[in-house]
């Protein structure tokens, strides 16, 4: 997949640079907006992580040219601007979704899958993974094609997992995920581990075995 | 409140003590007056009297028969001689059939040898009349002077007053956050010319600092979010990059946590700045019941604590969706908060209010703070202390009630739309 990284702040975008490259992903990146256009005007992406406000122009510009050309790519707003109305005129201009800073590249991550997910660009609606298989549209899970009962935020989590597979979250990163805002208001993570529990024990046997504990407090996603 | 001296006009303080005044001027010049008269109507008796008696005397020395008139004078021959006395006395006269007062002279003369008591008096009782009706005109001529004085100095006040008045009420109605300045009326009084000018002054300070205190925690939490997206991004990949011990991992791990409640707080510092600024305009009709019905299944997940909810009429509100999550995300999180844990939250929506009970054991130690910013009434707590703050500042986005009580162990926060 080939994703481009149009960020000013230099460590940002080698920080979303650095994590998204290990799945085999080619990530470019951009400084400025001049240098975001001409990339674009060049090359073809499936990605674009977009930062709304380039150092020298404004990412909203990057959507209009990009919907004047009618080009078929998935954009990912990042701001550090968490207003409503950004968020409405960037998804006006066709982008795909919008991420405040600042986020969990765990999550940037997922919402990229998620974009790819929705078929607008040649992606598949599945998730899989060995045994397991998601229905995103339906919002269903299977193990070996049959289906199991899972609540809103073990589907969450499934999901979560699988597209952030063998990469180590911690109960931080799971708990922003699955209750955003309200994850602050537990003293403690608890809860995380009742829900992973629960999760494990509907996927049985050896799809539970994937989801692995990672450095006592952390989770992995991964084959053995 | 209650132990603050009741406040007076300033109208009513000018003409009380201008009542006050007149009053007791009116009182000693009344006393002073009717002394007066008295003693001018008394040494007009006295001189009638002494006059009277030089003629008794002047006829008797002559050898004229003199023929008493009592009470009016009385001549009698006695056998010594007295000194002479004036006093008043009250004599029974028969031709009013009543006791009347009498200013009476009586003197010891020696005439042609022989000795003689004379004895003068005079009605006292007409001078007495004249009197009081020179006081009481007196008095009466004052209260009218002093009246139609009085209501014409309060009318004039008014008048004096008006641009102290009419600034003071524009005063009333400034408020900071409305961003207008404040219009001020001049007079050619110069204090009143002054006082505005110091008003301006001080009113253009304090509205550029609060400018200058929102605009600095709009860049400040503007300015932390991309260090903190930074800092955020490194921790994932320091974790994801290598073997890590599992005592540094624990320490990332508290390092996000802490971090988390860093984003946590600018979150919320942005979204207070955002209500003072009123930048929520996007009011749309939205169903008050469903957006809480869809906060607790998030919230049933998160805590053992039982939450009831009785819905008893469905409201709709016509507001910013985001703003009413965030109120009621605030208030059930606060309200699990603090809990206690065999405790229990309950909800009640009814046509015109929404209120949130949580058991406790007791009451709130100051009510009054709760909406405070940064105020925790319990220090141990792992809560920033905006959360309320911002629920306030919703309510009175949208006009709103909100009030907190503590009643039967349960605290208890009202809204009414």
């Amino acid at each position: 997949m080939k994703i481009l990284i149009a960020e000013d702040e230099n460590d940002l975008q080698q920080a979303i640079k650095e994590y998204l490259s290990k799945e085999a992903n080619i990530c470019e990146t951009a400084s400025d907006f001049e240098e975001a256009a001409y990339k674009l005007s060049l090359y073809e992406y499936d990605i674009i992580i977009l930062d709304i406000n380039l150092v020298t122009g404004s990412g909203l510009d990057i959507l209009k040219l990009l919907k004047k050309e009618k080009r078929k790519v998935g954009v990912i707003i990042i701001s550090a601007n968490n207003s409503l109305e950004d968020k409405l005129k960037g998804l006006d201009l066709g982008a795909d979704d919008y991420i405040t800073k600042p986020f969990h590249l765990a999550e940037l991550n997922s919402r990229i899958k998620a974009v790819l997910r929705r078929g607008k660009y040649g992606g598949d609606n599945n998730l899989i993974f060995n045994e397991i298989k998601i229905e995103t549209e339906a919002r269903m899970a299977y193990v070996n094609e049959k289906p199991i009962d899972l609540t809103r935020k073990e589907y969450d989590l499934l999901v979560f997992f699988i597209t952030n597979q063998g990469r180590v979250l911690s109960k931080e990163i799971i708990a922003e995920h699955l209750w955003g805002d309200s994850s602050d208001m537990l003293d403690n993570f608890d809860f995380i581990y009742v829900h992973i529990n629960n999760l494990r024990k509907k996927l049985k046997g050896e799809a539970a075995k994937y989801i692995k504990t990672a450095y006592g407090s952390g989770y992995k996603f991964m084959e053995d | 409140m209650s132990k603050t001296k009741k406040k007076i006009q300033l109208l009513q303080v000018a003409s009380k003590s201008y009542l006050l005044i007149s009053a007791l001027l009116m009182i000693l010049s009344s006393v002073g007056l009717y002394f007066y008269t008295k003693y001018l109507l008394q040494d007009e008796i006295e001189e009638e009297l002494y006059s009277t008696h030089y003629r008794i005397e002047h006829r008797l020395s002559e050898n004229k028969i003199f023929y008493n008139l009592p009470p009016v004078s009385e001549v009698e021959e006695v056998g010594e001689l007295r000194p002479e006395s004036l006093k008043d006395t009250i004599i029974y006269d028969p031709s009013q059939d009543e006791m009347e007062e009498f200013r009476e002279l009586t003197s010891y003369k020696e005439i042609n040898a022989k000795n003689y008591r004379i004895t003068v008096r005079m009605l006292v009782v007409e001078s007495k009349d004249i009197l009081l009706a020179i006081v009481f005109s007196y008095i009466i001529i004052l209260l009218l002077i002093f009246l139609t004085q009085f209501y014409f100095s309060k009318a004039r006040d008014k008048i004096l007053w008006a641009p102290f008045f009419t600034n003071l009420k524009r005063m009333k109605g400034f408020s900071l956050q409305s961003g207008y300045p404040i219009e001020l009326v001049d007079s050619n009084i110069l204090e009143f010319s002054e006082l505005r000018q110091e008003i301006k002054g001080l009113m253009d300070k304090v509205t550029s600092d609060y400018q200058n205190l929102k605009q600095f925690t709009e860049d400040v939490s503007h300015e932390l979010q991309t260090p903190l997206a930074i800092m955020q991004a490194k921790i994932e990949n320091i974790i994801n990059d290598q073997e890590l011990d599992f005592a540094l991992f624990q320490a990332l791990s508290s390092f996000q946590n802490d971090m988390q409640r860093l984003v946590q707080l600018n979150k919320k510092l942005v979204l207070l700045t955002k209500l003072e600024n009123k930048q929520f305009i996007n009011a749309q009709e939205l169903n008050f019941n469903e957006l809480v019905n869809d906060t607790l299944l998030n919230f049933k997940e998160l805590t053992p604590i039982p939450i009831e909810l009785e819905e008893k009429k469905t409201v709709l509100l016509k507001a910013d969706t985001h703003l009413i999550q965030v109120l009621c995300n605030n208030l059930i999180s606060n309200a699990i908060k603090y809990c206690i844990p065999e405790g229990s939250v309950s909800i009640l929506i009814t046509e015109k209010s929404f209120s949130i009970s949580n058991s406790g054991k007791t009451a709130a130690l100051h009510p009054e703070k709760l909406f405070n910013r940064f105020y925790k009434e319990d220090k141990s707590m792992q809560s920033n202390g905006l959360g309320l703050a911002i629920v306030k500042k919703i309510t009175d986005y949208y006009n709103y009630d909100i009030h907190y009580t503590f009643e039967d162990e349960k605290h208890i926060f009202k809204i009414e739309f």
